[in-house]
């Protein structure tokens, strides 16, 4: 095992420390345990040679020795259950505790972290490498604890009661040890094979199913059965295989341990002819040999597990090492709000020498309503990013209010902007709770009245539980132009000063366009408003258009103004493909 | 019906192999029953002082041959069993798949992908396992357990055998109240894991949100409650595995304990041999595992109950469109269209779709249909295509009735472009030539030029040869339909319909594709003198401007039909539409229906094509 691995596992001491008398509870148990189960063939060694093949039997001895033996057992099979539970549950709370501090510490985390790991990566992160650990305590500890001193315990008796014979069975240790990883090797290879091939397998097949009606109108389902059996095929080689491997290494275990039972009734029966040793001690050792097995096997099994767990605590470890770069500067205040933004000779670079926003110099008065137009990859997202500082400027500032957004209290500050992003973000909960963003404080009846100021009251009364109704896969049972109704009554609740709108793309009917456009008037009254404009009709209304070109303002002007001009803003009118630019 | 007929009439089928492998089984399990007797009567010879070197020799040797054929005769059978079981699963798959192949959308609209998935993984599986481990399993459990009660009670002492045999047959007992009981709270606890997983997806996937709300606070509590829910299941689950773990060692001690205490009087007494007291001992640890599996076997059957019928249940499944009874039109089709007093609704719902729906395509004409949402515009393309049957006497295809065509014929006479332009994710080429075995490269070239995809496939590395989805590149929603178009292009059929398939086009390049299929749209050639039959199904005006007749589907009637100039003349509700989606103010479009409509066609092209752009609001750029 490497330095570095090792440093990984040393990560999670701090967390097994509150827990290290019960684990060491737990030692103690297992050893009791292991020593009550491996006593049995040393039990009967004892009844024999010393009870039933001598001159003068002892049947009373013998009832002892199983009563005693009864309450060993009885004993074994309640520490057993407490042993497990409580190594259990010593896992489960550090794995919540693990859980919690890295979910917490991702949250602090800017959206840099976020924008640079894909979601995917950061979810497995969360999940499954602490479901990776979660097997480190419950699986590799305990498993390999009492394999451990099975084997320990196993070779202890074997020397205590013939030194020769067992340094003679120790010869099948490297023999099995060897067959184990080997095996383990093949069957993790061949289990990979099965698990892909089963994947693609049910890939294509979901793939098809989506698509049934696909292949019956182009009339194809003949050649998609062929291709589907390909993969059947393959699946079905792969599992063959699979079984042929499992059943190889369990056969040639069962083989070797009869092997090593004729050897030792060969070369044990010679001694005890000889007198060499007793018959009880033989019998002993036939009980033994055939446990060595089960022990190697279950620690070369965790071997996997213990793999997995370091790579999952490297990962975990990495990303706690990472540090929020947005930060609250300490005795932080905010000022009176009255909505003004201005954006002082402001740069911004998300990676050094990609300049994605240069010099902008730009005044938004409170309560004026100011559109940003240019093609994609303008600056126009940058510009919004700057202003909820989800990014800090490389260069100037941003100013709200008078006060330096890095110098506003976080808080503060994103109470302060609101932000309807074009995909809304609905979370798995009733409509009521996704409006209030699960805030507990904020009551039903003002949710309500946002939602009746919005227009959404209509369409959320007629669903089912009303705005009990549990949307399901992030709402997407709504339609778009519900799902944006929704963000607009969720800024209301919020009530923030300054607004900034993604303006939804998505084709709507012309209808509910209506409704929304609507919505977006009432909404925006108080605030100051700040638009990424998609759509003529929006910038036409707006008092100011701000025409944006490779991180720069190009153009400013009314509407009016701008088409005036017959600049850029006019070009972008004119190429007929709305205000964007095509692939 | 229960479903178990799938299993027995395979294992008849297969009954030559499955009785060799079972016989082979029992077999093995003979002879491991008789290695423990071989130990035993070494012990007795030991005894009795009779034991010299050449028996320890024979013995060694017996156990070693015993051994042999034990495990290879088992190793044969269960190799021979398993198998059969596999490829049990893979014709079950295949069942299904052909069966799946055969079921129209409505099917598939109330069955979820994910049900169907799990016949196929999870459903099959159990099966097969009762098919090969099932039948292993209780086999050599069975036999063994026969043979060693056998050797113990007739050989030995029946007393004894009782005593040592009661605490280990309540080993399969305790599986089968235990094990369901560990199954479904383990499930309850991976489903806490998917729930919390789902939290961290919906918020890493709403970061900005909850940032921009300064929401942190309420997300982490949130998330604390998940996190405590997994470990409040995980215990529940560790209760039980632990109680069971404790419990099936304890049953096999208090065996021992039996063997031990009263097989020890009893061989003191000489009621038994000391070889017995052995073999007893051996027996006891012997059993334990055999008696563990049939527990679990009988858990599997009755997971595999439930498995089977809904299996043979989905197989026996009939499709709701098929050929229809008596004589067939097996003709080729060419695309005389016509529709008469169509009503529809979907089988088992009670509201008509569409209500005395009528029109007529001649070859080589185009048919816009526009609507909102729920118009009913998909379901005409549905009942065209016949993935849902239209009533009798309703739609006819070169004068016949739809009915009456082969299903085959019908649909190579057909093309089509689904709303989301669904692809399958192989290769580009393979996906715009999806309607052939081997796709013809110039073909799908020449129809992705047509649909203006061409260049932008050209750009990928691999050109026509990229992988699209999951593997390879992402499509963008404009690029996906044209790629779709040149499917139904590719496919050269006298009927194409379009359902809303350039929604994600920008104007310019949607006109430029429907120029193109006007002028260059027959690829093989075949198609004599008429040309193609078009239906152009949309929202969006632009797109159904230039049919030869364009009808306005509203609630699933016709409310206004003619041709674009004659529909905005009318004043109805196309030329709302068109003033709202044009970006017209209410007085200008007012100006244009009283006499002016002549200026939308003479109107200068630019300024129209920019208005159009602007009202459909959705371009490339942003899909």
């Amino acid at each position: 095992m490497s330095g570095q691995s090792q440093a990984a596992l040393s990560g999670l001491l701090p967390y097994m420390k509150t827990y290290r008398w019960r684990i060491a509870l737990v030692f103690c148990l297992v050893i009791t345990v292991v020593i009550i189960d491996l006593a049995q063939p040393y039990l009967v060694k004892e009844a024999i040679d010393r009870h039933v093949a001598v001159a003068n039997p002892d049947a009373k001895a013998i009832m002892w020795m199983a009563a005693v033996y009864l309450g060993l057992v009885l004993l074994s099979f309640g520490l057993t259950y407490c042993q497990d539970i409580l190594m259990q549950s010593a896992g489960q709370s550090i794995v919540r505790a693990i859980r919690i501090d890295l979910f917490k510490h991702i949250q602090r985390l800017s959206l840099r972290f976020f924008d640079q790991n894909a979601a995917g990566r950061i979810i497995t992160n969360v999940v499954n490498d602490t479901e990776a650990l979660n097997n480190f305590f419950t699986q590799f500890l305990s498993n390999t604890l009492r394999g451990g001193f099975s084997l320990i315990l196993i070779t202890f008796f074997m020397l205590r009661l013939h030194v020769t014979i067992a340094l003679y069975c120790f010869i099948l240790v490297p023999v099995i040890v060897a067959l184990s990883f080997i095996f383990q090797r093949i069957l993790r290879n061949v289990n990979g094979e099965i698990r892909n091939r089963l994947a693609t397998a049910i890939a294509f097949l979901a793939e098809n199913l989506n698509g049934m009606a696909i292949v019956q109108i182009f009339h194809q389902e003949a050649k998609q059965q062929k291709k589907f059996d390909d993969r059947n095929k393959a699946l079905l080689k792969a599992t063959l295989h699979e079984n042929r491997m499992h059943l190889l290494f369990f056969n040639i275990t069962e083989l070797l341990g009869d092997l090593g039972v004729a050897a030792l009734v060969w070369f044990g029966g010679r001694g005890v002819i000889r007198g060499a040793i007793s018959f009880g001690v033989l019998y002993a050792f036939i009980g033994y040999i055939r446990r060595f097995f089960q022990p190697i096997n279950t620690i070369t099994q965790q071997l996997n597990i213990l793999q997995a767990s370091i790579v999952a605590t490297e990962r975990i470890a990495r990303t706690m090492q990472e540090q929020p770069e947005i930060a609250e500067l300490p005795g932080a205040s905010a000022p009176a709000i009255r909505g003004e933004v201005r954006f002082d000779h402001v740069s911004l670079a998300y990676r050094p020498g990609h300049t994605v926003l240069k010099d902008i110099q730009l005044t938004i008065r409170p309560g004026g309503r100011v559109g940003f137009v240019g093609a994609s990859g303008a600056g126009k997202s940058s510009l919004m990013n700057l202003v909820a500082r989800f990014y800090d400027a490389t260069e100037g500032a941003v100013v709200i209010d008078g006060k330096d957004v890095r110098e506003w209290p976080l808080e503060d500050l994103r109470r302060t902007v609101g932000i309807v992003q074009q995909d809304v973000t609905l979370f798995f909960g009733t409509i009521l709770d996704n409006i209030r963003f699960f805030r507990e404080e904020i009551s039903a009846e003002r949710v309500k009245e946002a939602c009746r100021l919005v227009g959404a009251e209509p369409f959320i009364l007629k669903l089912p539980q009303g705005y009990a109704t549990v949307l399901s896969e992030r709402g997407s049972t709504l339609s778009a132009g519900e799902r944006q109704l929704l963000s607009f009554a969720r800024v209301l609740v919020f009530d923030p000063k300054i607004l900034i709108l993604d303006e939804a793309t998505a084709s709507l009917d012309s209808e509910t366009e209506e409704v929304l456009q609507e919505a977006i008037h009432r909404v925006s009254r108080g605030r100051t408003l700040l638009v990424i404009a998609h759509r003529l009709s929006t910038v036409q209304e707006m008092d100011d258009i701000i025409v944006l070109d490779h991180g720069k303002i190009v153009e400013t002007g009314s509407h009016g103004e701008l088409l005036q001009r017959q600049g850029y803003y006019w070009r972008l009118h004119q190429s007929g493909i709305l205000l964007e630019e095509a692939v | 019906m229960s479903g178990w007929h799938i299993v027995r009439s395979y294992i008849y089928q297969n009954r030559l192999v499955y009785f060799s492998g079972v016989t082979l089984v029992v077999v093995g399990s003979l002879f491991a029953v008789l290695i423990p007797r071989l130990l035993g009567r070494f012990a007795d010879r030991l005894q009795h002082g009779s034991l010299n070197i050449s028996e320890t020799a024979s013995c060694a040797g017996l156990i070693i041959v015993f051994g042999i054929i034990r495990v290879s005769t088992g190793w044969t059978g269960r190799i021979l069993v398993h198998r059969k079981g596999r490829i049990l699963a893979y014709q079950l798959r295949r069942e299904l798949f052909r069966k799946w192949g055969t079921l129209s959308p409505g099917y598939y609209h109330r069955h979820s992908t994910g049900d169907l998935l799990s016949h196929a993984l999870s459903d099959v599986e159990v099966v097969r396992d009762v098919a090969s481990m099932g039948i292993n399993m209780s086999t050599s459990g069975l036999s063994m357990l026969a043979a060693a009660f056998y050797m113990m009670a007739v050989h030995v002492d029946w007393r004894l055998t009782l005593a040592a045999l009661g605490p280990l047959v309540v080993i399969p007992a305790l599986v089968r109240w235990l094990g369901p009981k560990i199954r479904h709270q383990s499930q309850r606890s991976q489903e806490a894991l998917g729930s919390m997983a789902q939290t961290v997806e919906e918020v890493i996937g709403g970061i900005r949100a909850v940032k921009a709300f300064g929401n942190e606070r309420v997300v982490i509590g949130r998330f604390e409650q998940k996190v405590d829910v997994i470990v409040a299941e995980k215990m529940r689950f560790v209760r039980l595995s632990a109680l069971f773990g404790s419990l099936v060692p304890l049953m096999a001690n208090l065996g021992f304990i039996m063997v031990l205490g009263y097989g020890g009087f009893l061989a003191i007494k000489s009621v038994i041999t000391l070889g017995d007291f052995v073999a007893f001992t051996l027996y006891v640890a012997m059993l334990r595992m055999p008696l563990e599996q049939l527990g679990s076997v009988l858990n599997v059957i009755q997971r595999a109950s439930a498995s089977l019928n809904r299996i043979s249940e989905l197989l026996r499944v009939v499709p709701a469109v098929g050929n229809r009874e008596g004589p067939l039109l097996d003709r080729p089709i060419h695309g005389d269209l016509r529709v008469e007093r169509l009503t529809f609704r979907y089988p088992g719902t009670e509201r008509n779709v569409l209500s005395d729906v009528s029109f007529t395509v001649r070859p080589g004409r185009t048919v816009g249909i526009i609507g909102s949402m729920g118009s009913g515009k998909t379901t005409l393309a549905d009942v065209l295509l016949r993935l849902y049957d239209p009533p009798e006497g309703t739609v006819f295809i070169d004068g016949a009735d739809i009915l009456r065509y082969p299903l085959a014929r019908l649909r190579q006479g057909i093309a089509y472009v689904p709303q989301d332009g669904f692809l399958f994710s192989t290769t580009l080429l393979e996906n715009i030539g999806f309607s052939d075995e081997r796709p013809d490269r110039e073909w799908a070239q020449q129809s992705a030029r047509i649909t203006a995809v061409y260049d932008n496939i050209e750009r990928f590395p691999e050109g026509f040869e990229t992988e699209i989805g999951e593997r390879g590149v992402r499509l963008s929603g404009g690029q996906k339909q044209r790629v779709a178009i040149a499917r139904m292009i590719y496919k050269d059929a006298y009927i194409q319909i379009l359902d809303d398939s350039l929604s994600a086009v920008d104007t310019k390049t949607e006109r430029m594709i429907l120029k193109n299929m006007r002028e260059n749209g027959r690829l093989k050639g075949c198609s004599r003198g008429g040309g193609k039959t078009t239906i152009i199904v949309s929202h969006r005006l632009s797109a159904v401007q230039h049919a030869d007749e364009i009808l306005v589907l509203e609630e699933g009637r016709v409310i206004e039909r003619g041709n674009h100039a004659g529909l905005i003349m009318l004043g109805g509700s196309y030329a709302r539409l068109w003033s709202m989606q044009s970006g017209l103010t209410e007085e200008e479009a007012a100006s244009l229906q009283t006499g002016l409509a002549v200026r939308v066609d003479t109107m200068h092209t630019g300024l129209a094509e920019e208005m159009e752009a602007m009202g459909s609001g959705l371009t490339e750029g942003v899909a």
